[in-house]
Order: structure tokens, then C-alpha cells, then sequence
């Protein structure tokens, strides 16, 4: 990505000029896209015969995610995502923790993209107050929106209740009692639940650890690594016909991985 | 049949006014072939067939024998001709010798030199009885006006007169002569493919003149960066290894021997050999085990140990191995076998950067239908990585040629993908 794309898209996402938008897309531009639709799919319609359509060089690679600096988060933002994610899973004996494999700016470069504004998603209500289980998603809140929010109430909570220290602040005792309590929904937010921010970050903390690391976690495969998984081969015949002998194969990301030599 | 019940519009029309108020009639719209031709037409047909006039004389997407085809040469491309009966875009107005003398001597009606695109160094030897059926099946077909930019050469190619040098040097004119020491089925497919089928057009190298170099012939070349392989009975690079019934398969089917036709050899296949005659296919067949191997000696292969081989197995246990099987022995009908393939294991190396780079498709035959495909992996492997797994491709299972570095992938995937980096 250049280096110009990221500070268009710092300015983008600057706390300051983030506006509450629902789904990125004016009514207008929805009603014009579903009439382009409706024009051109009579016409496309393409009945396949005989042979398999092919081309040459069709691919829809993903733009692999370049590690470093924020797209949008703000530096103090990052560090306290920093912390969380370090405590969700920490780094210990086993390998690198989410914080070491990249989760964090896994998590800034899926927020600059559609599901940071969840395009894809119908967010115009009505919202359930009280919503069951089986409802899902009941937030006209985005999480772009879930995040620069729910951050700041977090870092208002950690100044009133931790004698002005922020949550970077906080001792790992401390920050794992109050992330249980963000879980149960027991601590109580200025304005935000404290457990609509932890849900979020705790999903996309395990995303951002066992996605391939093409996304920018699960750096050097370090998620696959401890649970084993082999990554994106997808033939294990050899595997099938010979039970009960170890797999020895290493993971292997989207970008292969380092036996294959120089990329 | 219904090509042939059409017809030629416009010169016979007087012959046939009798029939006119019947045509009509009939087909409104169409005038009726010369039913005393038919025979010929029907015979033209099939020898049209066995030239694959079609694949050169048809833009994508455009009207069969239309023209229009960009063919790249190392000069410059050349847009293929129309040669429908139109009698002003087209050949409407050449007459039987003019066709042959195009077929024979590389001539236009007009005398000027056409360029050896159009393989008259191979027509050549195609007999003025059979250049005539052709000519009868082209007349017959339904006149397309399409005109065709027959300049786009550059300077200094753009001047035709040159090929009288060219013709000079590189040009032996004169009908196919039977071999009397050899048998009739022999000259049968020497015929074929000494001349109508101009396998040499591509299995032949190039000298720097765009010549096809006699003293190499048939010893692979390459065409569209793809690499045509050495066609004589050579044990390692070649056929040595096929039996004629093999051959003969690979004609008919698009497969044999575990590989499958891809790249322009798909288009010929489809277009031209799976509709051949048994018998033909067989007397070429006969023809390519008997004239003998020729070609460089084999090399040994790259050591395991070296990096690129390392490296490259790596990537094909990761990549390929999914479907060409770890022991490089594919899946039959479906993922061709890398070990023992001859496209493995020629000096050139281009079909396999080519497919690596942009995929692939197979032949589809009516035996075998399926026209199975490789996708691209252009955008997944850098050039050091293609040219590691080549490199291990042309070198394992038994495989030996000449290690493949990552400048030849770039210049490859630079031509093939049109990619600057």
C-alpha cells in the first residue's frame, strides 16, 4: 500500500471527522446501484455449455496487509488494544501471544475496510432493546463506531476508577479483573457497554490470531503453529491412507511460507 | 451438411439461374452449391480440416476463415487475412490458380510475396489436387465482409518485396515426393505433416530470420511463449518413449501417456487432429517414430542438494502436489503426470513458466470432454520461487534439463501477463 493511501486513509478514519454513517452509502447511491443491477443482469445472464469457462492470469488475490503505523487507530488507541489483546492470550511458553502475532493491526486494517463499517450488513432497524439470542446484531453501531467509542468510555472508566492511570497503566492483575468484568457486563461504562467492546475485541482478537497472516496476524503462522492446523493446503490423501502416524507437514499461509526462498 | 448445401453467390450464379426460382424457394437468402462439387468440397473440407486453416484465419470471437487474428512473429504481428469467398475483402476473386499459387509459391493473384506466417513453405508441398479441393470448400463457405489492416509490420518488415531474399534463402518449393524405400502409409504421413499439417511451423526453432532452421527440424521450438517439444523418436526430450498408438490417442483425445494438450496444441487438437481420419493420425504417427530422433543429448539433472531444488520442492509439496501428486505421477484423465512428460523435460522451459504464471487449460475432446484447467499462480510465486518448483519440475522423477533462472521467469511473465515487474 503507498504511503499516500495511508494518510488519505488516516484522515479517513481521524477520531475527529468520523461521523455516525451506517453502512458507508447514501440512500440515493443504493437506489442507483440497485437500478444498474436491474438494467444490466437481464443482459449478462450466461448459460455455460460444453466446456468450463477459463482465462488466463484470473485471480482475485488479497493486497497483502503491510505491518506498520495505524490506519485507524490513533497511537493511544493502539496501545490499549495493545493490552487487551495481550492478555487475551498472552505470550507464554507455548509461542508468541496475539499482541507478538500482529493482532492489533489485523484488527486496524479490518476496521478501515468494509467490515470496519459493516457494509455488508442490513443496518438500518429497527434495533431490538431487548433482543434474544437468536436475534443477533442489535446495534446501529458500526464497529469502527463500537471501537473508537467503547475505547473512550474505557479510558474515561480506567481514569475515574484507577486514580487517573490509563488501562496501558494498569498491572496484569488489574487489566484481567476488569476485562472479566467488561465479559459478564458487571462494569458499567460512562455511555458504552463495556461488554459490546469486549466482545468485539475478543472476536476479532481470535480472528486476527488463526486468519492466514496475508491480513496481518497471525504473524509467521504462530496460530496455526500452536493449535496444529496446517494452513491453506488442501489434499491429505497421503495423510488419509497412512492413520495413525504423525503429520509432519508445516503450515503453509497464502504466501507460502519460508522454505519456499526468497519471495 | 448445410454448408455445403449453401453457396457460392457469386460467380455461378448465371450457371444456375434454372435453379434460381427453386432456390429461392427453398432457402431464400442462399444461392446452392455445384452439386457436381460436392465430393470435392467435402474432401477440401477435411484437408481445410487437416491444415487447421480455421485457428489462423478467425479473430476471437469473429466468423470462421474471417480473418482478422493478430498473429504475433518475432517482426511484428501480422493480422491474418479473409478467406471467405468475399469478393472484396475476401478471396471471392481469386480463381483455382491463383490459390494454388499462393498454397505453392507464397504469392498473391497480384504477384507479391506473402509473408511466411502463412506456411507456403509447408503448402508447398501440398498437391495441386488437393490445393484445388481446399480452394472448392473455401468457395463454398458463406462470403464474410470483413476487411483486414494487412500492413501492421513495421519498418522494414513492411516491405514484401524482401521475402524474394527471404524465399532465396530459406524457401524450397515443390509438391511432396514419396519416399519409394518407405511405405505407403509413411508417405502418407509425411505428406501430412511435412505439409498440410505444418507441425514445423512450431516444433521447429526459429533462426533470427523467422526461418524455421532445417537442420533442427522437428526438434521443438516455441510459439506464443509456449514451448512446442521435440516431435522426433528422441528417447528424452521427444517421442522415443511413445508408441504410435499413443500417438495416435494424443492426436484423437487431447491425452496420452497421462499428459494432456494444452496451450496452442489444445487449439490444435480440438480444431484439427481429433477430427482427422484414424488412418492419418496413424501414418503421422508412423511417419514421427520412423524418421528418427534427433536433438541435444540429455543432460544430468540438478542435484537434489541444490537450493533451487530445495526450495522448489518445498513450493510443490505446498502447491502442486495437491494435484500432480507428490510422486509427479497426476491423476489420469484429470491432473497430467509431471514425471516422464516431455514438455517437462525440453531445453526450453516456457510452457511450464507459462502455465505456472497464467494456468491452463486442457483439450476437450468428445472422449474426453472436460477440458480440466490449472488455475494461475502468477500472483502467489515470485520469479526465484517459479523458477525453483521449473527447476525441481524438470528435474525430479526421473526428469533432467537444464536449471531455469529467475531473469528467463521474469521475461516469461512479463510477455505472458503483460506485468512490468
Amino acid at each position: 500500500m503507498q504511503t499516500d493511501d495511508r494518510s488519505l486513509m488516516r484522515a479517513k478514519f481521524a477520531p475527529s471527522t468520523e461521523k455516525p454513517k451506517h453502512a458507508g452509502m447514501s440512500r440515493r447511491s443504493l437506489l442507483a446501484t440497485a437500478a444498474l443491477l436491474i438494467t444490466t443482469s437481464g443482459a449478462t445472464a450466461k448459460v455455460v455449455t460444453k466446456v468450463l469457462p477459463w482465462r488466463p492470469n484470473e485471480v482475485y488475490p488479497v493486497t497483502p496487509v503491510v505491518p506498520g503505523g495505524w490506519l485507524f487507530f490513533t497511537a493511544d488507541e493502539a496501545a490499549v488494544v495493545d493490552a487487551i489483546v495481550d492478555r487475551l492470550i498472552p505470550a507464554d511458553e507455548l509461542g508468541p501471544g496475539a499482541k507478538e502475532a500482529g493482532v492489533t493491526t489485523f484488527i486496524d486494517r479490518q476496521l478501515t475496510g468494509p467490515y470496519g463499517g459493516h457494509d455488508w450488513l442490513y443496518m438500518q432497524g429497527p434495533f431490538s432493546s431487548n433482543p434474544l439470542p437468536t436475534q443477533g446484531l442489535q446495534s446501529p453501531l458500526t464497529p469502527r463506531q463500537q471501537y473508537r467509542q467503547g475505547l473512550a468510555a474505557l479510558s474515561a472508566y480506567c481514569k475515574a476508577n484507577f486514580g487517573g492511570r490509563g488501562f496501558t497503566d494498569l498491572n496484569n492483575e488489574e487489566k484481567e479483573k476488569l476485562l472479566s468484568g467488561m465479559e459478564k457486563g458487571d462494569v458499567k461504562f460512562e455511555g458504552f457497554s463495556s461488554r459490546m467492546l469486549f466482545n468485539a475485541v475478543y472476536a476479532n482478537t481470535m480472528e486476527g490470531f488463526f486468519a492466514d497472516p496475508i491480513y496481518g496476524g497471525n504473524k509467521d503462522m504462530a496460530g496455526w503453529k500452536l493449535i496444529g492446523f496446517p494452513g491453506v493446503r488442501y489434499d491429505f490423501r497421503d495423510v488419509i491412507d497412512n492413520p495413525n502416524k504423525p503429520y509432519t507437514l508445516p503450515p503453509v499461509s497464502m504466501q507460502g511460507r519460508q522454505a519456499w526462498g526468497e519471495r | 451438411m448445410s454448408s455445403i448445401v449453401k453457396k457460392d453467390a457469386t460467380k455461378r450464379r448465371s450457371r444456375l439461374r434454372p435453379l434460381l426460382a427453386l432456390a429461392l424457394l427453398v432457402a431464400p437468402g442462399a444461392a446452392l452449391a455445384d452439386p457436381d462439387n460436392l465430393v470435392e468440397i467435402t474432401r477440401g473440407k477435411a484437408l481445410v480440416t487437416a491444415g487447421d486453416c480455421v485457428a489462423c484465419h478467425t479473430a476471437p470471437g469473429g466468423t470462421p476463415f474471417a480473418g482478422g487474428l493478430a498473429l504475433q512473429t518475432p517482426f511484428g504481428a501480422i493480422m491474418t487475412p479473409n478467406i471467405t469467398p468475399d469478393s472484396t475483402t475476401g478471396i471471392g476473386s481469386w480463381t483455382a490458380d491463383d490459390f494454388a499459387r499462393a498454397m505453392h509459391d507464397g504469392r498473391r493473384p497480384d504477384g507479391t510475396r506473402l509473408y511466411p506466417a502463412f506456411p507456403y513453405t509447408y503448402y508447398t508441398k501440398v498437391t495441386r489436387a488437393d490445393s484445388d479441393a481446399i480452394f472448392a470448400y473455401l468457395r463454398s463457405l458463406e462470403p464474410v465482409s470483413n476487411s483486414v489492416n494487412r500492413s501492421t509490420l513495421p519498418f522494414p518488415f513492411n516491405i514484401r518485396s524482401s521475402m524474394a531474399v527471404w524465399n532465396g534463402l530459406f524457401f524450397t518449393p515443390g509438391e511432396f515426393k514419396s519416399d519409394a524405400n518407405k511405405s505407403e502409409e509413411y508417405n502418407r504421413g509425411a505428406y501430412l505433416v511435412e505439409g498440410l499439417g505444418h507441425c514445423g511451423a512450431c516444433h521447429t526453432p526459429l533462426n533470427a530470420f523467422g526461418a524455421n532452421k532445417a537442420d533442427r527440424y522437428l526438434q521443438g521450438g516455441v510459439v506464443d511463449n509456449w514451448t512446442a517439444p521435440n516431435i522426433t523418436n528422441d528417447a528424452q526430450a521427444g517421442l522415443g518413449k511413445w508408441s504410435v498408438e499413443e500417438i495416435v490417442q494424443y492426436l484423437k483425445t487431447g491425452q496420452a501417456r497421462g499428459v494432456i494438450a494444452s496451450g496452442p496444441m489444445k487449439d490444435v487438437v480440438e480444431n484439427s487432429t481429433a477430427k482427422l481420419p484414424d488412418a492419418d493420425l496413424k501414418a503421422m504417427a508412423v511417419y514421427l517414430k520412423e524418421r528418427g530422433a534427433a536433438g541435444p543429448s540429455a543432460p544430468s539433472p540438478v542435484a537434489a542438494s541444490d537450493s533451487r531444488m530445495k526450495f522448489g520442492e518445498a513450493i510443490f509439496v505446498d502447491t502442486c502436489a495437491a494435484c500432480h501428486v507428490r510422486s509427479g505421477e497426476g491423476i489420469p484423465n484429470v491432473f497430467p503426470k509431471l514425471a516422464g512428460a516431455t514438455i517437462a523435460t525440453q531445453d526450453d522451459p516456457a510452457s511450464l513458466i507459462h502455465i505456472v504464471v497464467t494456468g491452463g487449460q486442457g483439450a476437450a475432446t468428445a472422449t474426453h470432454p472436460t477440458a480440466p484447467t490449472m488455475p494461475s499462480f502468477g500472483y502467489r510465486l515470485s520469479d526465484e520461487q517459479i523458477a525453483a518448483v521449473v527447476t525441481y519440475v524438470r528435474n525430479s522423477w526421473g526428469n533432467a534439463a537444464s536449471p531455469v533462472t529467475a531473469d528467463t521467469v521474469k521475461t516469461v511473465r512479463g510477455k505472458v501477463t503483460g506485468a512490468a515487474d
